[in-house]
């Protein structure tokens, strides 16, 4: 029990940023996400088109368009969510910005509202990854996929 | 020191794809690369801090490597802005 402890403290949970489906990386159809290029992670296909803050810490940028967030934890993780795919070209339609670049937000805080119905009827996927852009300066980061979740619910595991 | 500079010409800007790309593509050499966009300067090994350089269309940004392998590094970067930015 007392070892059990002592390899818990090590690892940073990451919580979903939205309430869905949690699939591997692999099932994202964008080979920038599946194949890892921007760092090791899983995805939600998200029910609901509130995104939340993963885990506390600040919010390092936040696109215009309001289609994807990246924020480092406490803990020192760079963390991106990024809303659908392509989504970059919606231009910000669909995406109501609920934080800022530089903000110091609480796990569960409100980042995004996006319109999913909006988002899909334009021809989008909605598919969600969440990824440690930082995935290198960890031992492991291990998704925790194939499960419903609520925003908060762990999704991703780091070990230092 | 090699440098470059250029201006972004896609509408998006560095956004995550091409983020991602320019990480792929500058991991591969051992000189140290960095993009200056005016207002930031960003390693462009790293993912968060590319996404948060702020370049958009029109951004000037001045590409530099510096190392063992500066002239390929710089001559790639150069031929990944002018293909993808």
């Amino acid at each position: 029990m007392g070892l059990f402890d002592a390899f818990k403290k090590k690892v940073t949970e990451i919580g979903s940023p939205m309430k869905g489906r949690c699939v591997s990386i692999k099932e994202v159809s964008d080979p920038t996400f599946s194949d890892e290029v921007l760092g090791q992670g899983v995805a939600v296909i998200p029910e609901d088109g509130r995104m939340y803050a993963p885990a506390d810490g600040v919010i390092t940028t936040v696109f215009p368009t309001g289609h994807a967030v990246g924020m480092t934890t406490e803990d020192g993780a760079e963390v991106l969510i990024h809303l659908g795919l392509d989504t970059v070209a919606m231009k910000g339609e669909g995406f109501d910005i609920k934080a800022a670049e530089g903000q110091k937000v609480q796990k569960g805080d409100l980042l995004i509202e996006a319109d999913l119905e909006k988002i899909k009827a334009a021809g989008y996927d909605v598919i969600t990854p969440i990824v440690i852009c930082n995935s290198a300066d960890y031992s492991s980061v291990v998704g925790i996929a194939d499960r419903d979740v609520n925003p908060g619910d762990t999704v991703i595991e780091i070990k230092k | 020191m090699k440098e470059f500079e250029y201006t972004i010409k896609d509408k998006l800007g560095i956004h995550a794809r091409p983020a991602g790309m320019l990480v792929k593509a500058a991991s591969q050499f051992q000189s140290v690369i960095t993009l200056d966009t005016g207002s930031k300067k960003v390693d462009a090994k790293k993912i968060m801090a590319l996404m948060t350089s702020g370049a958009v269309q029109g951004t000037v940004v001045k590409c530099t490597a510096e190392g063992p392998d500066e002239e390929e590094a710089i001559a790639a970067i150069q031929k990944f802005f002018k293909e993808n930015l």
